[in-house]
């Protein structure tokens, strides 16, 4: 790693940058005008954000509240668990616990700096973790690897099953740094009750693991709080997902990450509430007008990204479908699978319900819900249903009027790459044309976002559809 | 006796193989050591561990898998696509890993283009990646509900005491494998790796009770060889990525610097798993020895209990360097050799890591050249064994 890098820790340098980032829209105009002057590398992701209005401004500083929690968890006397982006991180908030989310940091950290985390990537790389695995998680797991983060006091995960890539990642951050570890594991099926006592049973082994690490028993009040407010939430991402499907859809295409990225920060928290009903109020307005979210006003197509985003520095994917005049209807991480989701209509039997009169059914509820989240649900299997992640991706094609379909991961995504191509025979079949993007979402140096654009171009044109 | 072992252990469609099907006999494959062999035994069913050797071409896998795939279920994929599988009355596919899982759906959605290939029976086995508690009551489960499938699609009936005979023929082939790992042990080696690789694996490919009698054989004659006076080869031992493919095994012999005298490999010794308790219920007893020890690093968490299993087969066989392999994509094994080479080093034991692309004799001459290279520092320093001596000594 070149020795620059080390001078400060990752999460450090993000939150450095994104509580200055959070308090631009506490001057004028004039002084934020001038203020993009001096930050030209952090100004093409500032920009956009900012340009959000509310929403954006909220965003920026939840986010900057997420990274501030970090850095100072162990001041506070908190405790710091490493997971993932698919695992909810309620049950930590109610033991006082600070999650990183590698993904979350592995995104911000691609889109804002130049250099991406490339160093962060070739150190895992060094210390013998392959360079074949998931940049969603390598690229923020080398720093802490390299005791550039926060010191770790946890590793919880809960992909194996899911995805064999991210749970590596996760034991062997546990195995390389000697920290505590705990696995949820999903069996390869999702609605039948076997799975369910399987879920519940797992999940109570957690929570008895998060007990002993921390010394702290788990607050059911602090948790019915969380899940009450993710109630509220899941409830405003449906109102959402219904005005996403207005044509044209008033939300923006930024819209999309702050929706997963907000959950997988701060599910469950007043900061989330907030930025979702933000982004309503902001969305119905132009729902009210009949105009588009796109910033030019015209919407010439529907996207639906079946899989994650491109997170090329400065949002360029983002911008480049908003200019371009392309809506985007959102993929798997930006769907809640709440059981009274209107997409869920036609895949009955398969979302969860939050139900918090009881300790068990508490408890019952945020293991349902965790065996839901985005991925661990929809790239799972799950063999109960053969062909769910299609029907499933079916089902919210018909629902938003999705004019086409398009792919992006890691090629260390060795679950996708494993059933991409039927999958996408398949949409083909249904009538919807599917592009495959061959990039790395957290790492430009596998294609740069030139190619990737020029690639995108060719799809709609040759496929007659801009 | 080596002739038929051989035939088993290198080819798809075997002699063995052959005559069990003219007498009407019924085939199942599985993809995964976790499945136990003992329940379609019991059936009257041949188990046959999926393989991939024999591969010529990619183009039907490549069509299915995406680029990013370990070429095992590729090969796996490819050779079911030319109909080279198509003798199995049926599949059972497990979540040994994501592209293993994946051949599951790519293997089904070839068959829509290609009739035939997929069999009849097509069966997915779900392994979960804890060992204890709730995941060995799942696992469990999955047993009974495999009897029970089985017992539908072939009209068997698979008794308790079918059960208890089975285990108790398998586990006779578990104790001979066990002694003949003791032989490679001594001091004198007086079974090739490439041979014995051979053997355990040609268990997993021919009817089990002509395989034990062949092994009782060869144990017998094996303890009766004269051996040399002394043995000056590195003592090798290779880790990592499934490997069906006795080419790897031979490269690393076959400069007569080295014998491998040890694998950790899911073919192989490992495949064979556990003892299994011949009392009490046998699917409880199943479930145990299946999943009972973490020997995959598709069982998270458990980095030290597999570190200390290959300590101690590193004691037990007395290895002078380990070779770790992992077929490209495979992330799992990939970074445990990670962790592993960084713990043996520390500890004097010569590693080295290779990455390859599954298939026979794919990349031979780039393997060959780093092997030399490993060979040549073991032999520009004492070995750990004569390290050993020379303290002992002092």
């Amino acid at each position: 790693m070149r020795p620059e890098i080390k001078e400060y820790n990752m999460d450090w340098m993000l939150s450095s940058i994104m509580m200055a980032a959070s308090k631009t829209a506490d001057g004028s105009e004039k002084e934020y005008l001038r203020l993009l002057e001096y930050i030209p590398y952090f100004s093409g992701i500032l920009d956009p954000i900012k340009k959000e209005g509310k929403p954006g401004i909220t965003f920026l500083k939840m986010f900057s509240d997420y990274l501030e929690n970090i850095v100072t968890a162990h001041d506070k006397g908190k405790k710091v668990a490493m997971t993932t982006f698919c695992f909810s991180p309620s049950i930590l908030y109610s033991l006082g616990i600070v999650p990183v989310t590698l993904e979350v940091l592995s995104t911000f950290a691609a889109l804002m700096w130049k250099r991406g985390t490339a160093d962060y990537l070739d150190f895992c790389t060094e210390l013998g973790f392959t360079e074949t695995a998931c940049s969603a998680q390598r690229g923020s797991l080398g720093a802490y690897l390299a005791g550039l983060g926060a010191k770790i006091d946890m590793v919880v995960c809960d992909t194996p099953g899911v995805c064999d890539t991210n749970a590596n990642a996760f034991t062997f951050a546990a195995s390389y740094l000697d920290k505590p570890y705990y696995q949820l594991n999903y069996p390869q099926t999702l609605t039948d009750g076997r799975t369910s006592t399987y879920h519940l049973d797992d999940y109570r082994g957690m929570i008895e693991f998060l007990e002993k690490t921390t010394g702290k028993k788990l607050d059911l009040d602090h948790l019915r709080g969380i899940l009450e407010e993710i109630k509220i939430q899941d409830q405003l991402v449906a109102d959402l997902d219904d005005m996403h499907r207005l044509i044209p859809t008033p939300l923006p295409v930024l819209y999309n990450l702050f929706i997963y990225a907000g959950r997988f920060m701060f599910a469950g928290y007043p900061q989330y509430t907030k930025l979702l009903t933000e982004m309503i109020e902001a969305s119905n307005e132009r729902a009210k007008a009949g105009e588009s979210g796109l910033r030019s006003g015209k919407e010439k197509l529907r996207a639906f990204m079946c899989y994650i985003d491109h997170y090329s520095m400065d949002l360029k994917f983002f911008d480049w479908m908003d200019r371009k005049g392309i809506a985007h209807l959102g993929g798997i991480l930006s769907r809640t699978f709440r059981d009274n989701s209107s997409y869920l209509a036609q895949l009955p039997g398969s979302g969860y319900a939050i139900d918090t009169t009881s300790f068990e059914s508490l408890i019952n509820s945020v293991a349902q819900m965790n065996a839901r989240m985005p991925m661990i649900r929809s790239i799972r299997g799950p063999y109960d249903r053969p062909g769910m992640a299609l029907d499933e991706t079916l089902a919210l094609l018909k629902m938003f009027n999705a004019d086409c379909v398009i792919y992006n991961g890691t090629p260390g995504c060795r679950n996708t790459w494993g059933f991409l191509k039927p999958f996408s025979m398949e949409l083909e079949k249904y009538g919807y044309p599917t592009h495959i993007m061959n990039t790395d979402a957290f790492d430009e140096r596998v294609e740069s976002w030139e190619v990737s654009q020029e690639r995108l171009n060719e799809f709609f044109k040759i496929r007659g559809l801009l | 006796m080596m002739e038929v072992l051989y035939d088993a252990a290198t080819r798809i469609r075997s002699d063995r193989v052959n005559t069990w099907k003219e007498n009407g006999g019924r085939v199942v494959g599985y993809t995964c050591s976790y499945v136990p062999s003992e329940v379609f035994h019991a059936s009257g069913i041949l188990p046959y561990r999926i393989r991939g050797i024999e591969t010529e071409s990619m183009e039907i896998a490549d069509a299915y898998f995406g680029p990013y795939i370990c070429t095992f279920p590729k090969c796996v994929l490819q050779l079911a696509g030319k109909g080279k599988y198509n003798f199995l009355d049926g599949a059972i596919i497990t979540p040994g890993c994501d592209s293993m899982r994946r051949l599951d759906e790519c293997w089904r959605k070839a068959g829509d283009t290609i009739p035939g290939i997929v069999p009849p029976f097509f069966y997915y086995f779900d392994v979960p990646h804890k060992s204890t508690g709730h995941g060995s009551r799942w696992f469990r489960q999955e047993i009974v509900n495999l009897i029970a499938a089985l017992e539908q699609q072939f009209g068997v009936k698979v008794t308790d005491e079918k059960l208890h005979d089975s285990i108790r023929l398998y586990n006779k082939g578990r104790a001979l494998l066990k002694e003949l790992e003791d032989l490679r042990a001594k001091d004198v080696v007086t079974i090739s790796g490439t041979d014995a690789f051979a053997v355990a694996m040609a268990g997993t490919a021919m009817p089990r009770d002509e395989y034990t009698k062949h092994l009782e054989n060869l144990v017998d004659e094996l303890k009766k060889k004269k051996s040399k006076s002394k043995d000056t080869r590195k003592r090798i031992m290779i880790i990592g990525s499934i490997s069906d493919d006795l080419s790897l095994v031979q490269l690393v012999e076959e400069s007569g610097q080295a014998v491998v005298v040890a694998e950790n490999l899911c073919f192989g010794v490992r495949d064979e798993g556990n003892v299994v308790d011949e009392s009490g219920d046998p699917v409880d007893a199943l479930g145990k020895a299946y999943l009972g020890e973490s020997t995959c690093p598709r069982m998270y968490g458990k980095y030290k209990e597999r570190l200390a299993t290959l300590k101690s087969i590193i004691e037990r066989s007395r290895v002078d360097a380990v070779v770790m392999q992992n077929i490209r994509f495979c992330d799992l094994h990939g970074s445990e050799n990670g962790l592993f080479e960084r713990d043996l080093e520390k500890e004097g034991i010569p590693c080295i890591r290779l990455e390859r692309e599954y298939g026979p004799l794919v990349e031979t001459g780039r393997l060959r050249m780093r092997i030399d290279a490993f060979f040549e520092r073991l032999y520009s320093h004492p070995s750990r064994q004569e390290t050993v001596h020379d303290m002992e000594a002092v």
